[in-house]
């Protein structure tokens, strides 16, 4: 179908986006980094024609839904808000050193979802409402901020190590300093934990709009409550003194990698209501 | 005297542990880490269960320390008591000092205020005083807000400030946490959750409810009026087996009068004082009945019988019928029923009855003819039902908090002090400072800019 096809094609596109962005950072070429940043424009465009043609065809076959709803469709919705959320990010802070660490998150993402299965499902009963767009959305803006944040963090990681050391040269002495990409870690996380917060709301008003509970400590529910308690003690830690920084950094991964585990952990390895991610 | 000290000093470390941000970190990291078990755990199965899975010792372990049941268990609801207990303090220690700062700003930019802030710059302007406080009054005014001025004899402060409310941003979304879980409290001791099966046709007017306790008696009936299953169609048009709404035409009885009358579907519930029923499952009532209409062919219809499958039915004056078998698509030609007919003193006779061909068995030149008019299937409805009087606190709660964290995160507390005062060589000296509560970078940006601004103000 066309919108696979547009979608492998996004594939290859943020792969290539990293390949130059890496290529960049070692070559010491801001040219190549451009490159970058506009195969990252038309991934994003290609990517969001394959979302928009994707729904556009689920209509045509009669089912009719928001591209959202499987494995497939959230892993390349994941790395569309991933690319959206990077490109905003590059802009705003007018370096292009974070795409070698950010962009190869929406590539792996998206070579994953080349391995499921891509077609396009009806939708059992309980998937059939608003909230499901709601939820959606907001959950995955959350999810990429979390993903751009992590990114930025194994860079401040990385430079923090190359100032103790007090050498200043090769691929890390060009990243921003300390103290932005400090900034930009917590940045990120300010975007995604009240994006994260209303996934949770909306998703708890979904279910009790279609069974009458809130809450009822499924697995996936629990992850995410565990994610945003990370991300909580991530944002506390910060107004105490002496957790700026490394701390902080190293939280805001151990965030992700608790992230990673709701979105994708719960459904591979664990088993609950949201089982639509295992088939 | 010292013990009163003492214990006003053990009092001071108690306040200071439950105030401090140390164990809010500490208890959101053990609350995360904690409730990891609970997702690896199944909860809430069989015991049985659990001794197939663990070994004797580690279900004794994990039986022990609640692990089971974990989110309900008493060290969990401890932690949450702790958690609240320690938000609730830290909110008494701090609020009353951000009312008071916001109430009572600092007004004057003094040489201790002047030391503490990062952002301070000072130049000098050729002219009269009152002159610059009005020129300046009036820049800050756009920038910020309108200055409160402020004369100590000859030295004149301006203060400016926007965004207080940001201040609250942190203290909306804590007291949301407490409003959630009031309101979940509320829905544990006065709501209750259960469950309903009811055969179309039928009614009920208990509901049983989960954890074991007695059953609700409602003071109304709901009535299953209709339960209705649609399937997906594949690309050819036909049903298949994927299920694509399920509904049950919903009746509230009360006093023996219909009052209310919906279908639900999943994801659109009934509600009716305060209970909700949610269409959760359904399921078959007995066997599927198949229809079959007794014709005469001289003088029309006889009769509508519904055969269970393999029962044998008498019909008067001619033999017994009965269903043998049935198939959804027989000869390509969609479904069809077999019959058995049996006469008395004759050997039995097998009919396929093709459900689209009614004359079909006309041409047997019997009595009688049959013709099938399809399967009936009866079905119960599933209903979850809930009744949860905390669940609007809840949303209070879940809007409060999406506020708060956007208040919190993305207001900014700013303020902005000018000092000018006649300096000894007859030219005004002027002392521009500046604070923001939050983005202190991109307040930087902003400083820089009033800075370039406020110098190039002229006279
Ligand atoms: C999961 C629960 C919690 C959430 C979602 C939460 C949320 C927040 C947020 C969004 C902020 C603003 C952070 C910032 O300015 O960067 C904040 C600040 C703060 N929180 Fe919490 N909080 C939680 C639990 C707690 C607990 C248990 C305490 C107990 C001491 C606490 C104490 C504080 C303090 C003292 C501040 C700083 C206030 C200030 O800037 O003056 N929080 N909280």
């Amino acid at each position: 179908m066309l919108n696979v096809r547009l979608f492998d094609l996004t594939t290859l596109l943020f792969g290539a986006a990293s390949v130059c962005y890496v290529a960049a950072l070692y070559g010491k070429k801001d040219t190549i980094a451009r490159v970058g940043t506009w195969i990252c424009i038309i991934a994003a465009v290609t990517s969001t024609a394959a979302i928009g043609v994707r729904w556009a065809e689920s209509y045509k076959m009669g089912i009719g839904r928001i591209p959202v709803t499987n494995l497939y469709e959230s892993l390349v919705f994941f790395a569309w808000s991933v690319n959206l959320f990077y490109l905003f990010v590059e802009w705003k802070y007018r370096n292009r050193t974070f795409g070698a660490f950010v962009m190869p998150i929406a590539f792996i993402t998206m070579v994953f979802a080349f391995t499921n299965e891509s077609s396009i499902q009806p939708l059992v009963p309980a998937l059939q409402s608003y909230w499901l767009h709601a939820h959606v959305i907001t959950c995955f803006i959350g999810y990429a901020a979390f993903a751009v944040s992590a990114g930025v963090a194994v860079m401040y990681l990385l430079k923090a190590k190359r100032e103790e050391a007090k050498s200043d040269g090769g691929v890390i002495g060009l990243f921003p300093p300390t103290k932005a990409l400090d900034d930009l870690v917590y940045r990120s996380i300010i975007w995604g934990f009240p994006f994260l917060t209303a996934g949770i709301i909306t998703g708890a008003a979904w279910a009790n709009y279609a069974w009458g509970t809130y809450w009822s400590w499924d697995p996936k529910e629990t992850w995410s409550l565990i994610v945003w308690l990370v991300y909580a003690a991530f944002l506390h830690a910060r107004i105490t003194r002496g957790w700026h920084g490394r701390r902080a950094a190293i939280l805001s991964i151990v965030g992700f990698l608790a992230t990673i585990m709701c979105y994708l952990g719960v459904n591979l390895v664990l088993s609950g209501l949201h089982s639509y991610g295992g088939s | 005297m010292a013990d009163d000290k003492r214990t006003q000093s053990l009092m001071d470390k108690v306040w200071n542990f439950f105030t401090s941000l140390k164990l809010a970190i500490t208890v959101l990291i053990i609350l995360a880490v904690s409730s990891i078990f609970g997702t690896i755990i199944e909860q809430n199965q069989p015991m049985e269960k659990y001794q197939q899975v663990y070994t004797d010792a580690s279900v004794r372990i994990m039986d022990a320390l609640n692990l089971f049941d974990m989110y309900h268990s008493w060290w969990f609801l401890l932690l949450l008591v702790l958690f609240t207990v320690n938000l609730s303090c830290c909110t008494i220690d701090r609020l009353p000092r951000v009312v008071k700062i916001v109430r009572n700003p600092k007004t004057t930019l003094d040489e201790g205020l002047e030391k503490s802030l990062g952002l301070v710059d000072r130049w000098k302007k050729k002219g009269a005083l009152d002159a610059w406080v009005e020129k300046y009054a009036e820049a800050m005014g756009k920038e910020i807000g309108k200055p409160r001025v402020t004369r100590n004899s000859d030295i004149v402060h301006l203060y400016a400030e926007s965004g207080v409310v940001s201040r609250f941003g942190v203290y909306v979304t804590h007291l949301s946490i407490v409003i959630i879980f009031i309101g979940a409290i509320v829905g544990n001791v006065f709501g209750y959750k259960g469950y309903a099966n009811i055969p179309e046709g039928g009614s009920v007017r208990q509901i049983p409810t989960r954890g074991g306790t007695r059953p609700v008696d409602l003071d109304f009936e709901v009535r299953c009026n209709k339960f209705s299953l649609t399937f997906y169609n594949d690309k050819f048009g036909n049903p298949t087996q994927q299920p694509k709404e399920y509904a049950s035409d919903l009746s509230i009885i009360e006093n023996g009068r219909e009052v209310l009358r919906k279908k639900i579907v999943v994801n659109d519930p009934l509600q009716y004082k305060g209970i909700w029923f949610y269409q959760s499952s359904y399921g078959p009532t007995g066997a599927a009945t198949a229809q079959v209409a007794v014709v005469d062919p001289a003088g029309g219809p006889v009769t509508g019988l519904a055969l269970a499958a393999g029962q044998k039915t008498a019909l008067p004056g001619y033999g017994t019928i009965t269903g043998v078998d049935y198939q959804p698509n027989f000869q390509g030609s969609g479904p069809a029923l077999l019959v058995v007919l049996e006469k008395p003193g004759q050997p039995p006779a097998q009919v396929w009855l093709p459900q689209g061909k009614p004359d079909v068995d006309r041409k047997r030149n019997d009595r009688y003819f049959f013709s099938f008019g399809g399967l009936t299937q009866g079905f119960f409805t599933g209903l979850q039902v809930a009744k949860d009087p905390g669940v609007n606190v809840v949303w209070v709660g879940c809007t409060l908090m999406v506020i708060g964290i956007i208040i919190a995160f993305f207001m900014s507390h700013q303020r902005l002090w000018i000092r000018l005062a006649p300096s000894a060589d007859g030219r005004v000296e002027i002392v521009l400072a500046g604070a923001a509560s939050r983005n202190r970078l991109a307040f930087e940006k902003k400083f820089e800019k009033i800075q370039d601004d406020f110098k190039a103000v002229s006279a």
